[in-house]
């Protein structure tokens, strides 16, 4: 399931294990710079590349896992 | 026991008022006509100071939020409101929040490789790091050639390194770069204001904490006196300045570590303070207005520029409205620029790229530059920057004691390394060496 590797992506730089599928990024203590990271993640994973404002509309692993499979081809 | 200590900065000051707590008999002698070091003030309107040097603060700062909270001073929160402002290259823009209109892919790629390095730095001993001998062979400027492949990334690490320590990434190997990141507490940490390092400024100027100590410290303290030479034997040290000479038991050298290299010591040191070692090329610039006139355009003021001089802007007006104060900060390779035009001339660059990034500011009604880049008794700032080698060769002896000599100063911290907590923690440790090493020797007070 993608919405999970993203929650873990969200893991990682969060370096928490409290994400769950509806946690948002800046609620958890996430800034500009780690979402920064999140998207080098999801690049590398998934091969979608996604601006910092899509981020912004989707900051939670499950809105953000729609929008990543939505921009897969 | 009697202590001489060398610099009325924060680690000097901060030393010797633990050592006179403990028991000691302390003199601090100072070059400067103040107290303060690498911090000071500006009074930019009657009462209202701004921070010509170092000026922020987090809540990981923990000895310096002891300090400040023992002095009775105040913070004050370096919160933001409104948009930013970008001129990087594609035309200016501005945008809701800090992040520059750069690929976010890009940057985040660059700053997942920083995390990587950053892990694995043996911040008790960086040059234990694995890997240590390559990462000391390299300089940041090889290293982003080598991994920074986008341009995105290409044109915003050197902004990024100007801006968390004062370097071009030249100056600096791939070690220092990592342990100082890692030192500051991570990137994330050390490039945050709310919730990071920037979190908040001392309320009425930092420069008051070295100006409280010394209040206290009283007549102990003795300025305008730069030390040439420091002679030591089996029974005493002395400190030699122009006017005269001090004679102690133990000496604290509290001056950052180019400083600590010019003063003749005899014996000599066992191995030099610094070889590789570069001044921090930091100049602050101050642009009052009658007030935070960009607020009135919802501008927080925080501006990023590729090009110079002002390569980051932010807004330092004091808390009580009294003006406005556009903080700019020329750092990198832009600071040896700008640091060598005449004083007309930074004015007049100055105050365009402002007018520039806030349209219809008018002109200012007060300007201030402060270039630690040249001031004889820093020798840059915020912090002496290590060249490739420099950890390997001089990193197991930052601390260690040359006979009756202690070093402190905000190198010598592995912790916050750089900053204003460094320096604070600094001198507790050495402090507290001092008194540890004389009372086991069954000295008395």
């Amino acid at each position: 399931m993608m919405v999970d590797g993203v929650t873990d992506i969200f893991r990682r730089v969060l370096e928490t294990g409290e994400v769950g599928t509806e946690s948002d990024f800046f609620a958890l203590g996430g800034d500009s710079l780690l979402a920064t990271r999140v998207l080098s993640a999801i690049a590398r994973k998934y091969g979608v590349e996604l601006s910092f404002d899509d981020f912004v509309l989707a900051s939670t692993p499950g809105t953000l896992a729609r929008r990543i499979a939505s921009a897969t081809p | 026991m009697r202590v001489i200590v060398v610099g009325a900065g924060l680690a000097g000051l901060t030393a010797a008022t633990d050592l006179a707590a403990g028991g000691a008999q302390v003199s601090v002698v100072e070059a400067r006509d103040r107290v303060g070091g690498r911090t000071h003030g500006i009074e930019v309107a009657p009462g209202s100071w701004v921070d010509a040097g170092a000026a922020y603060l987090g809540e990981r700062h923990t000895e310096l939020n002891a300090l400040l909270a023992e002095l009775g001073l105040k913070t004050t929160p370096t919160t933001m409101t409104g948009e930013s402002r970008f001129a990087l290259g594609h035309g200016d823009q501005t945008r809701p929040g800090r992040f520059p209109p750069l690929s976010a892919v890009a940057l985040g790629d660059m700053f997942e490789l920083l995390d990587e390095l950053t892990r694995t730095i043996r911040l008790d001993a960086p040059w234990l790091t694995p890997n240590a001998s390559y990462l000391d062979s390299v300089t940041a400027l090889e290293w982003a050639q080598r991994k920074l492949t986008h341009p995105d990334s290409q044109l915003f690490f050197p902004l990024f390194l100007g801006e968390m320590m004062a370097a071009d990434p030249a100056d600096v190997s791939v070690l220092h770069m990592a342990f100082y990141l890692s030192s500051g507490g991570g990137t994330r940490y050390l490039n945050a204001f709310e919730g990071g390092a920037q979190q908040d400024r001392v309320y009425g100027g930092a420069h008051q904490i070295c100006e409280e100590l010394a209040a206290r410290l009283g007549d102990r303290i003795r300025l305008g006196e730069a030390v040439r030479a420091i002679r030591q034997n089996s029974a005493e040290v002395v400190v030699c300045t122009d006017s005269g000479e001090l004679r102690g038991d133990v000496a604290v050298v509290a001056v950052p570590p180019l400083l600590a290299q010019a003063i003749d010591f005899t014996p000599a040191l066992p191995v030099r303070r610094a070889t590789q070692f570069t001044r921090g090329c930091a100049v602050k610039v101050h642009l009052v207005y009658p007030g935070p006139l960009w607020r009135a355009q919802g501008l927080s003021g925080w501006s990023v520029s590729a090009q110079g001089p002002l390569l980051s802007t932010v807004d330092d007006s004091p808390a009580d409205g009294s003006v406005g104060v556009l903080t700019g900060f020329v750092t990198g390779l832009q600071a040896h620029r700008f640091s060598a035009l005449n004083t007309p001339t930074q004015r007049g660059e100055a105050v365009a790229h402002a007018a520039h990034l806030f349209p219809d500011l008018p002109p200012p009604i007060g300007f201030y530059v402060t270039d630690w880049v040249h001031e004889e008794y820093s020798h840059g700032c915020y912090a002496a920057l290590f060249g490739p080698g420099d950890w390997i060769r001089h990193g197991p002896h930052l601390r260690t004691p040359h006979q009756r000599v202690h070093w402190a100063g905000t190198e010598t911290s592995t912790e916050f390394f750089g900053l204003m907590e460094g320096a604070v923690r600094s001198g507790h440790r050495v402090a507290a060496e001092i008194l540890t090493r004389h009372y086991s020797l069954g000295g008395t007070a």
